[in-house]
């Protein structure tokens, strides 16, 4: 009796909190800025450098370095394509080597423990993906204290801790690309869901919040009828997906997933219930696990940037900012095969558009 | 065949449920807070009663109640295994990189069992002969185990498995496989543990272990017999996990473990032992997927399942205390 009265209670609770939430996106509260509907390059105000400056470092320019690359963590398909990237980067520059180290799990106190080693061991920089902005600053401060130039790419530090970040893609830039795609496949007035990692994920949050306001701007009839939480988990991605789809029935043309994991989950489940080509799925996804979807039909695109290409970009900003020729105040650098990089914020490299992988070109990436 | 409990001379139909509920207390409770959800839910959105949703709800938890049937058995016995979870994802990247690499159906269905069951026998001996509290030896399994996944698979997803070995996809009349894995399974356990010698001494030891050894009974080797038996179970529920998708994860499920535990204790199970039956953790892994169903009807967050099962557990906990007091 007594769990009975403890489950009922914890339903009235529940139906408590059903009534206080509308249409719940999930987007953060932070201020948007939707990119042009017509793909319009925005108009960029320039900003001073705003990154910190290495002390004493020893003038290595066009001299060999040794550089190492500490991601979030290793062993998971994402950071072992960037790695591949700061590889190649340095084969192709030649005079470069490095080696990528990080924690076995996504860390903050293992991976500052590790930068600390290095530093002490001795390297001429240090390129890294934090864990966490403001916990990783003090060592990279100290780095930088030692002559030990530092650039991060992916997951960005406080700028006072690091000289140049390489941005993978604009949040308003992938906002777009997602709900173009969307909106190409189920038209302007069609409603569509959502599946994310969770509602206080910082960059999944980021994202939906420029989803918000871009298809406000943008796509105004389309209908955004909620967003699920399906952490980081496929099963779990896969059964939201489906209960969405018999939540909504016939009204749903539409799921983004937020997450690699979410993607391929929901085009699992719109395959296994025999709607290909009834609801468009779309979203952030690795190539990869897309593959059986796209080249069948079912998916029509998913959108990521490169990581191989954000690694390969990390370690030429690295080269540049050592020998010199990238410095503040620079609005662009050179960036090998990738070409010049524009330079924004003060501090900040961006890598370009993102990619949208379709039946098209998808059979060409590999990570 | 059985000792029934003596019967009243003339059961009244009222002493009788009475003395059902008490036998069956906390499985009645969880079947009606199952109908309790299905019901409200369906007058908010009839959709949600829908054959799709229906086969979804049922279908969706049957490894984790799967694996629940070997958990009970352990926590039965009065011990614990922290690492199914991880054990789990373990046998199902096995599974997969054997279908991958071209070895028949069959082999990569039934490697993940066998090694299943010799990595719990493994559990089982430590726990029986060398003494070591179970929650000690399978936390230092979990780390083992998630170590050597990582650094044998790199985190690469396993993909491009083949159709036929996906056998979690299959259905026969309509209803998904899983879901007669979890019923058939559920009910030859409970019924085994009810009425085979060997089933009722996990009764006997879960109870008293000084009072089952009187009647002839050795404890340790029926440890490491349930152990094993566990380990079965654990590679049924990663073969259906592994293969409900198109791909496999060969990270470790997070939290895995703990939702099968919870399925357990929620569904009647004592946790210092000796009571509850597996059609309990059937009916509340049935729960869980029914509830997290309904919070996306309800367009609640997926948090306020957690906190919604940790209450139930606390609720179960007391529940099963108070009994405890009101018997001594």
């Amino acid at each position: 009796m007594k769990t009975l009265l403890s489950i009922a209670a914890g339903l009235a609770l529940m139906a408590g909190t059903a009534h206080a939430e509308d249409v719940w996106t999930g987007g953060d509260s932070q201020p948007t800025s939707p990119l042009a509907c017509d793909g319009a390059a925005p108009a960029v105000t320039a900003v001073p450098y705003n990154g910190a400056a290495v002390k004493g470092a020893a003038d290595l320019k066009g001299k060999p370095i040794s550089i190492v690359d500490v991601p979030k963590l290793i062993g998971i398909g994402y950071f072992n394509a960037t790695a591949k990237g700061v590889a190649e980067g340095a084969k192709d520059l030649g005079s470069v080597t490095a080696k990528t180290d990080g924690p076995t799990k996504a860390n903050i106190d293992d991976q500052i423990t590790l930068i600390d080693n290095y530093i002490t061991s001795g390297v001429n920089g240090i390129v890294f993906a934090a864990n966490d902005p403001e916990a990783i600053a003090p060592v990279l401060k100290k780095a930088l204290s030692k002559g030990i130039h530092v650039v991060g790419y992916d997951s960005d530090a406080t700028p006072d801790a690091r000289e140049w970040f390489v941005n993978q893609a604009s949040f308003n830039g992938v906002a777009k690309a997602l709900m173009d795609n969307l909106a190409s496949q189920i038209g302007e007035d069609g409603s569509f869901a959502i599946v994310t990692s969770t509602f206080t994920t910082p960059v999944q949050a980021r994202w939906i919040a420029e989803m918000t306001a871009y298809t406000a701007k943008c796509h105004p009839k389309m209908q955004w009828l909620e967003t699920v939480e399906a952490q980081e988990d496929n099963i779990l991605s896969f059964n939201q997906a489906n209960t969405l789809m018999n939540k909504y029935g016939d009204k749903l043309k539409g799921i983004i997933g937020m997450t690699s994991v979410a993607t391929p989950a929901a085009a699992e489940a719109v395959k296994q219930t025999n709607q290909c080509g009834k609801i468009a799925v779309t979203g952030l996804a690795l190539p990869n696990s897309m593959k059986p979807y796209v080249n069948s039909g079912c998916v029509n695109g998913v959108v990521l940037w490169s990581p191989a290409d954000l690694g390969y970009a990390a370690v030429q900003v690295m080269r540049a900012a050592i020998d010199g020729t990238l410095k503040p105040g620079d609005t662009s650098v050179k960036a090998g095969k990738l070409g010049e990089l524009k330079i924004v914020n003060g501090s900040v490299v961006l890598l370009g558009d993102p990619v949208t992988f379709t039946k098209a070109n998808i059979n060409n990436f590999d990570f | 065949m059985s000792h029934s409990p003596t019967l009243a001379p003339q059961p009244s139909p009222a002493a009788a449920f009475l003395r059902f509920v008490r036998a069956y207390g906390q499985e009645t409770a969880v079947l009606v807070a199952l109908l309790v959800i299905v019901v409200a839910v369906s007058l908010i959105n009839p959709n949600y009663l829908g054959p799709t949703n229906i086969n979804n709800i049922v279908a969706g938890n049957a490894y984790v109640a799967v694996a629940a049937i070997g958990m009970t058995m352990i926590i039965l016995l009065g011990h614990i295994d922290v690492a199914v979870g991880a054990l789990i994802g373990v046998l199902a990247s096995i599974a997969g990189t054997l279908a991958v690499n071209g070895y028949p159906i069959w082999i990569a269905w039934l490697v993940p069992i066998l090694v299943g069951v010799c990595v719990e026998a493994i559990i089982g001996v430590l726990v029986a002969y060398a003494r070591i509290p179970a929650i000690v030896v399978t936390l230092g399994i979990v780390s083992i185990l998630k170590g050597g996944l990582i650094t044998v698979t790199q985190g690469v997803w396993i993909s491009n498995l083949p159709p036929d070995f996906l056998i979690a996809q299959f259905r026969l009349f309509g209803i998904p496989s899983p879901v007669y894995f979890m019923v058939g399974l559920t009910i030859a356990a409970g019924l085994w543990m009810r009425y085979a010698p060997f089933g009722r001494a996990i009764y006997a030891v879960g109870g008293n272990v000084e009072a089952a050894r009187t009647v002839g009974i050795r404890p340790e080797r029926l440890t490491v017999g349930v152990f094993a038996l566990h380990g079965m179970f654990a590679g049924i529920a990663a073969v259906l996990f592994g293969t409900q998708l198109q791909v496999i994860q060969s990270t470790v499920p997070n939290n895995l473990e703990l939702t099968i535990i919870t399925a357990s204790v929620i569904g009647g199970v004592s946790i210092v032992g000796g009571r509850g039956t597996v059609f309990g953790s059937t009916l509340a892994a049935i729960f869980f997927s029914a509830v997290s169903s309904a919070l996306v009807f309800l367009n609640i967050s997926a948090y306020w399942l957690r906190a919604v099962l940790g209450l139930l557990i606390l609720a179960t906990v007391l529940a099963d205390a108070m009994r405890r007091r009101q018997f001594h």
